[in-house]
């Protein structure tokens, strides 16, 4: 792919080519995101149904089917949750659990300096290839809310899950949520929670793509991502050619 | 056990109720258990033949709602007369003896039947003020709680308060009310019957199953029997077409209110709450508060009060904004501050660049800066 960097100072920057975003992180990225937007418009509408069918109800089935189109997107994101979170385990270093959790010393110190980009007060963020330590926070954050408006909803289709189904068996996870309303009132939330988490990943995504000139955006399409030699040392990892990274 | 088969049989010629009036109550309380229709002769046989169980009602931080949905009927049935010839040996508001009289009946169950009696308790169990908030006959509450239901072969938890708290225990809980479960701990064979009053219906469904088959029915994560409580409202409702179709009630009084669409958007709470209501509707079944027009409040859930309220509103407020807030007004102002902050970051970050570019040609452009620490404090 190719990317226009920033106009550059004119001693040359060695930028190396490196495979950050295998196939299932950008495929769960991509499904998480568009079953995200499925979910918030049914949601949004079976929260507020806002339409009146006319006629006679046996004609009719908008919240029929905009349930259906609801339940079919939650199966959608709730595995593309369970496989990046199985991906954090078996997937590449850029996309391990502790890019999430700041459980090294790297990534915790990290976490000021990204702080202090984003409120002005250093003209280049840290140069860390992946996610930086402060973004890898916001994503645990992020995971977490996922969990939490998967468990509400699996909450709430047990208790009207035929008798049979297996889901009945989240109908457990309705006590934890203090009942079904309050795990209504807290799915709701989440939603509007991750639509604000919304602006601040496509903003910061677009932030980052023209401050480090390093194909942030396409990176999430096709996987690699443009970066100065230096940092890739900074960051603690052993450069390594484009064509061995898979390995490194 | 009780050799006089007739009990009931006598009881139900007496009153001029038919046998077969009788057996299609059987028939109706195997429908209400869930159970095929050829237990109806089963449960008959087994009320015919067993002998009264003796049961003692407690009443303690309750409005009476309960044993007035107990005392409902306005014609004898066969549900009344099975009710009727419980042997209830103390009931506060409808026993005949008072005072003394009345305590020594309570306390002679108790020695003389221990583990042999049911008892059915109403209302919830203050604990504030060392039980002071409700005595009877210079007792705490609490302290009759626990030795009466500590004693008894199966307690029945019926209403709202007595099964989780209900209105006394809704915030700020001034009497430190407690449920039943909660009061006396480790209570035996605990039979959670919610709602607010609950239905005499399914008080009579649990003694009948408890005479068919000799123990209590299965029952849920809370303590409510599941033939009662294993569906929500909302899965039962007659008014679920126009839900899925999307017909829903605006306002009070609308054209879809007089023709019956659903009341979803009204504050429904049929949704988010289990009960048979749908099913075996109130008063001998002549109307139930959905059929009524008049969406469901959630009445046999834990917490309700705090829990369903606004009952008007399909969702609660968010804290901090008022009761009454819209969750989702308050939602798209979030979203939109949030969007207007990172757009008034981004214009910052745009300008503090076209600045620093102009500045790199004037001076010849330093080298880029490595990393983190070594980074250009702006």
């Amino acid at each position: 792919m190719k990317i226009t960097p920033r106009p550059a100072p004119a001693e040359e920057i060695c930028l190396a080519k490196v495979y950050v975003w295998e196939l299932p992180v950008r495929l769960t990225h991509w499904l998480i995101a568009t079953s995200i937007a499925v979910l918030a418009v049914t949601g949004f509408f079976i929260g507020n149904p806002s339409l009146v069918s006319p006629g006679q109800a046996g004609n009719q089935f908008v919240m029929g089917y905009t349930r259906l189109v609801h339940f079919y997107a939650a199966i959608v994101f709730t595995l593309s949750v369970l496989a990046r979170i199985t991906w954090m385990f078996v997937g590449n270093k850029y996309s391990a659990w502790d890019k999430f959790i700041p459980a090294r010393r790297v990534r915790r110190k990290g976490l000021l300096p990204t702080f202090k980009f984003y409120s002005f007060l250093l003209r280049k963020p840290p140069g860390f290839v992946g996610h930086n330590p402060l973004a890898g926070l916001t994503y645990c954050f992020v995971f977490l809310l996922y969990l939490g408006t998967i468990c509400t909803g699996l909450a709430m289709y047990s208790a009207s899950a035929h008798v049979d189904s297996p889901l009945r068996f989240f109908s457990f996870l309705i006590p934890i949520f203090g009942g079904l309303q309050s795990a209504r009132w807290i799915h709701h939330v989440i939603m509007w929670l991750l639509l604000g988490f919304a602006a601040h990943h496509v903003y910061s995504a677009v932030l980052m793509s023209t401050i480090e000139a390093n194909a942030t955006i396409e990176s999430i399409f096709s996987g690699f991502k443009y970066v100065p030699r230096e940092d890739l040392i900074f960051s603690g990892y052993r450069f390594v050619d484009r064509h061995t990274e898979r390995g490194g | 056990m009780d050799q006089t088969p007739s009990w009931l049989v006598e009881e139900l010629e007496r009153r001029g109720v038919s046998r077969r009036d009788f057996l299609g109550f059987c028939g109706v309380m195997s429908t209400a258990l869930a159970l095929p229709t050829s237990a109806g002769a089963k449960i008959a046989d087994a009320i015919e033949r067993k002998e009264k169980p003796t049961l003692v009602w407690l009443e303690f931080q309750d409005c009476a709602g309960n044993t007035e949905s107990f005392l409902r009927a306005g014609r004898p049935t066969v549900a009344d007369i099975v009710l009727d010839t419980l042997s209830v040996d103390y009931h506060e508001t409808i026993m005949a003896a008072a005072g003394h009289r009345a305590e020594e009946a309570l306390a002679g169950v108790v020695a003389d039947k221990p583990g042999g009696y049911i008892a059915v308790v109403e209302g919830s169990i203050p604990t504030g003020a060392n039980g002071a908030y409700c005595t009877i006959g210079g007792r705490a509450a609490i302290d009759i709680a626990r030795e009466v239901c500590g004693n008894a072969l199966a307690t029945i938890a019926i209403g709202t308060c007595a099964a989780f708290g209900g209105l006394p225990a809704a915030a700020p809980n001034p009497t430190g009310a407690l449920s039943v479960a909660d009061a006396v701990p480790g209570v035996k064979n605990l039979i959670n019957l919610p709602a607010c009053p609950a239905n005499a219906d399914n008080l009579v469904a649990v003694i009948v199953y408890y005479l068919t088959f000799n123990r209590l029915p299965p029952l849920d994560a809370y303590k409510r029997p599941l033939f009662a409580y294993g569906k929500t409202i909302h899965d039962n409702c007659e008014r679920r077409a126009h839900y899925d179709a999307g017909q829903y009630v605006e306002n009070w009084g609308d054209d879809g209110h007089r023709t019956g669409y659903c009341l979803y958007k009204m504050g429904c709470k049929g949704p988010v709450s289990y009960q048979n209501c749908p099913n075996v509707g109130w008063n001998e079944g002549t109307n139930w508060p959905i059929g009524c027009g008049h969406g469901c409040i959630g009445c046999a859930e834990p917490d309700f009060w705090d829990q369903m309220t606004p009952f008007y509103s399909h969702l609660a407020g968010v804290p901090g904004f008022g009761l009454h807030s819209k969750v989702d007004r308050v939602g798209i102002w979030a979203t939109a501050g949030v969007a207007a902050a990172f757009a008034a970051h981004g214009l910052v970050q745009l300008g503090k660049r076209s600045f620093r570019e102009r500045t790199y040609v004037k001076a010849a452009a330093p080298e880029r800066p490595a990393a983190e620490e070594k980074g250009d404090q702006a």
